[in-house]
């Protein structure tokens, strides 16, 4: 019960990390199917900073850890520019922008990993180590009978992430910036007529969505993997937008949806063990939270409604 | 008194029309200043170019006696000018309070360093504002919530909170019912009374004459002059508008009625769970406009869209010329005859996107000649489109080509009811034919409608407006909760009648 738990959660903060970045941009108005990418371009970037300076820093120091979180928080937002300037600035279609950055995302970082393997580190590689992130038990309430395994083993980037999101819930509700973000999204010809600038929001925003994803993406690489290697593309980022769709755009039934992701992963994993199947098994049970998203879907989706200008390129003079 | 506003050879040239001609006037502080003109006359054009939402090509703006190039809304609220748009402006999953301030928000500090929205703060200054003017406003109700009158006093509170001194509205009748307009119509009056400069944009000349202290008349993008309202009456208002003189509409004349078309039988409709339509049982017959009064939201549209197979009717039958069309859908029964104007322009009446040749065939788009072997003929469809907006005289930038979403109102609806008279159908419903047009276009369709009942046409008309239900009615049904509370020819009933069944004093 305990490893369903602790499994889960470690899966849960970084998705749900990234679909809050999701939900920066959906609010804003501008669809978002870039998440994938820009979780695997910002944790590349974080990589890179570990490839290159991590031997700067003792071999027991977690600081080239914080430091990688960091550089991904830039790198996604940066990458996250490109789909800025495709949707708000060219109007490109929002759709189409978001599958060519996630097709991008995956050449891009697979090819400059292998050449600056080969070309600087003169060792012919698709990956870059990364080491596994210490973990730490909360003392006193990871004693506590079965909820204790929440504060057990935990990862301090799910800490991190935890406090971007309180950070994240507080800025979206409670500030000036965020109640713009989400007028644009329901009807930015009240925020024009406001005096407010909607592209540029829009475009802060989608910043927003890749610095999240990117911590999201380096958050994985920490920890499932070990490394950053093409496998990082896994689908999270459709995961994610799965879960905040689910969420009805909105950051607390997000955490829900996550949560049920995180769980019905670990939870399947689990009971591949428990059933003692061939490991060729694991392949079909990972596929649990895409069900569970489709079977909830399913129920849930008619109560749930998109923000009313998502996907809609904003144009002054349409009536 | 000062003049507050005032353009100097102001000229707006859009592809393929010139929407303000060398416009020169003065606007001064204090007053209720009217805009007439007919639909696409320039009247919108005109102010939005004082809003900051386009530049004029030519001419000169002076605001309180400077000279100024405003460049947008947020321009020109620095100039404190405001707007209600004829479409509202608002955040629908927002509250009232958060509508207002949205752009001029109450920023403070938690704890000295966490930023916040004080909306606490925007609630009081709302809550006086209301006061001050009679806006009443729930502060906390979400937009999506709440009906057209109240959303346009959040319009009106926005600008009020932003403390703007001009303050344009745009047609802002159009929409509201009689009880609202008389509210609003007090509201601009308060705003007078406050010092506040209001420019009225409309087409309705008794709102002028209740309200406005002068009035510029605008005509194809041209103005006619600027005439004091208290001496000048609302025919020659009406006459400089058109640009000709308006004949008085003929009251209909007794005739005969022929074989009955429509047979409405029991007919019971729900929606969302509740009993619109509630055993209404009526007949037309060719060359009879059989009108239904009523007040909004009776179960008139609920009615003709059943009748019209848009909704289906839970009880009860339809038939027309002995034929029953109970369970018959939607084209079936275009096809069998029944041509339908329906209320919702917008959401049923036109695809916005698509141009005026695809609107104007798109009941009759898969049959010969606008089809063959499903292949369409673009060139039959712009031949028969052109000879529509010539009858019709549908005004379009671009023809046959342009797209529906870019012309106003009037025209659109024209076209609505180009396409469905031109069916040929033996029954013709019309849902609010005539709903925010001007004069010129409402005559025009008027004398479609009666034309048509020349030519022994059964017409069924439902409208909100007395007046139009007087003008043109053989007989008039009364609805009241979905009930026709009573069936009558139009000269037996009196208006106070027709009122009483409305209202439901009277069952």
């Amino acid at each position: 019960m305990d490893t369903v738990i602790i499994d889960g959660l470690s899966f849960m903060m970084p998705l749900l990390c990234i679909a809050v970045g999701g939900i920066y941009s959906e609010r804003s108005g501008v669809t978002n199917l870039a998440l994938e990418g820009l979780l695997g371009a910002g944790a590349f970037v974080g990589a890179l900073f570990v490839a290159f300076f991590g031997k700067l820093f003792p071999e027991t120091s977690s600081a080239p850890m914080y430091f990688a979180m960091a550089a991904s928080v830039v790198g996604g937002a940066v990458y996250a520019m490109l789909h800025g300037l495709l949707c708000v600035k060219f109007r490109a279609n929002q759709v189409i922008s978001g599958v060519v950055i996630n097709i991008l995302a995956v050449a891009l970082t697979t090819f400059l990993t292998r050449e600056i393997n080969s070309g600087v580190f003169q060792a012919p590689s698709d990956k870059i180590q990364l080491g596994v992130s210490p973990r730490f038990d909360v003392p006193g309430l990871s004693k506590i009978p079965v909820l204790g395994a929440v504060f057990k083993s935990v990862y301090p980037f799910q800490v991190v992430i935890l406090v971007v999101i309180i950070i994240a819930w507080y800025a979206l509700y409670r500030t000036r910036f965020g109640m713009r973000l989400r007028a644009c999204g329901d009807n930015p010809h009240a925020v024009d007529a406001a005096g407010i600038n909607v592209q540029r929001t829009r475009f802060l925003a989608v910043m927003i969505s890749g610095a999240l994803s990117g911590l999201g993406g380096i958050s994985f690489a920490y920890s499932f993997s070990a490394n950053f290697s093409a496998s990082i593309y896994v689908g999270a980022g459709y995961l994610a937008i799965a879960a905040l769709i689910f969420g009805n755009w909105k950051i607390v039934p997000t955490v829900g949806a996550c949560l049920l992701f995180g769980l019905a992963r670990s939870g399947g994993y689990k009971l591949v063990q428990l059933l003692a199947l061939p490991s060729s098994y694991s392949d079909l049970i990972m596929i649990l939270p895409y069900v569970v998203t489709l079977l909830l879907l399913i129920f849930f989706s008619g109560t749930n409604r998109a923000p009313r200008a998502l996907g809609e390129i904003y144009d002054k003079g349409k009536r | 008194m000062e003049n507050i506003v005032e353009m100097r050879g102001v000229t707006k040239r859009f592809p393929g029309v010139v929407a303000n001609d060398d416009i020169s006037l003065k606007i001064r502080r204090g007053e209720i200043f009217a805009l007439l003109g007919e639909n696409g006359a320039g009247k919108s054009t005109l102010m939005s170019m004082l809003f900051g939402l386009y530049e004029p090509d030519e001419g000169e703006i002076f605001i309180r006696g400077e000279r100024v190039r405003i460049t947008s809304p947020t321009f020109a609220a620095g100039l404190s000018i405001g707007m209600v748009h004829q479409h509202f402006r608002l955040v629908e999953n927002f509250t009232i309070a958060e509508n207002i301030v949205l752009g001029a928000e109450p920023v403070r500090r938690k704890l000295g360093f966490l930023p916040y929205v004080d909306m606490r703060a925007a609630g009081a200054k709302i809550a006086e504002l209301s006061r001050r003017y009679g806006l009443e406003v729930e502060p906390e109700a979400v937009i999506e919530d709440v009906g057209i009158s109240i959303r346009q006093r959040v319009e009106i509170l926005k600008m009020l909170y932003r403390e703007a001194e001009i303050l344009i509205f745009d047609e802002p009748t159009a929409m509201l019912a009689p009880q609202e307009i008389e509210y609003l119509l007090q509201i601009l009056k308060n705003l007078r009374e406050s010092g506040k400069t209001v420019i009225l944009i409309t087409h309705k000349l008794e709102e002028i004459k209740k309200t406005a202290d002068r009035c510029g008349i605008l005509s194809r993008g041209k103005l006619v002059g600027v005439y004091d309202v208290a001496e000048t009456s609302t025919d020659e208002m009406a006459s400089l508008m058109v640009g000709r003189e308006l004949a008085g509409e003929a009251a209909p004349e007794e005739h005969e009625f022929g074989a009955e078309v429509l047979r409405v039988e029991k007919l019971d409709v729900i929606r969302d769970r509740m009993k619109k339509v509630d055993g209404v049982s009526f007949s037309v017959r060719e060359g009879e406009i059989f009108a239904v009064a009523g007040v909004d939201g009776n179960g008139q549209t609920e009615l003709t869209d059943a009748i019209a197979g848009l909704l289906r009717s839970s009880g009860g039958a339809v038939t027309l010329g002995g034929e029953d069309l109970t369970r018959a859908d939607v084209r079936e029964r275009m096809e069998k005859g029944i041509s339908y104007v329906p209320e919702d322009r917008h959401g049923v009446g036109l695809l916005l996107d698509f141009t005026l040749g695809d609107n104007l065939t798109m009941r009759r788009y898969y049959e010969e000649p606008f089809s063959r072997r499903g292949i369409r003929d673009e060139r039959a469809i712009a031949e028969y489109a052109d000879r529509l907006i010539e009858r019709y005289d549908i005004r379009s930038g671009r023809g046959y080509s342009t797209v529906v979403r870019s012309m106003s109102g009037g025209n659109q609806q024209k076209a609505i009811v180009a396409r469905e008279i031109e069916l040929d159908s033996r029954l013709l419903i019309f849902v609010q034919p005539t709903r925010g047009l001007d004069i010129g276009a409402t005559r025009a369709i008027h004398e479609h409608i009666l034309n048509q009942r020349a030519a022994g046409k059964a017409i069924l008309l439902v409208s909100l407006e007395l007046e139009e239900i007087l003008a043109l009615a053989d007989t008039i049904g009364v609805m009241y909760g979905g009930r026709m509370n009573r069936v009558a020819a139009a000269r037996e009933l009196s208006i106070d009648e027709v009122g009483a069944y409305m209202t439901g004093v009277r069952q």
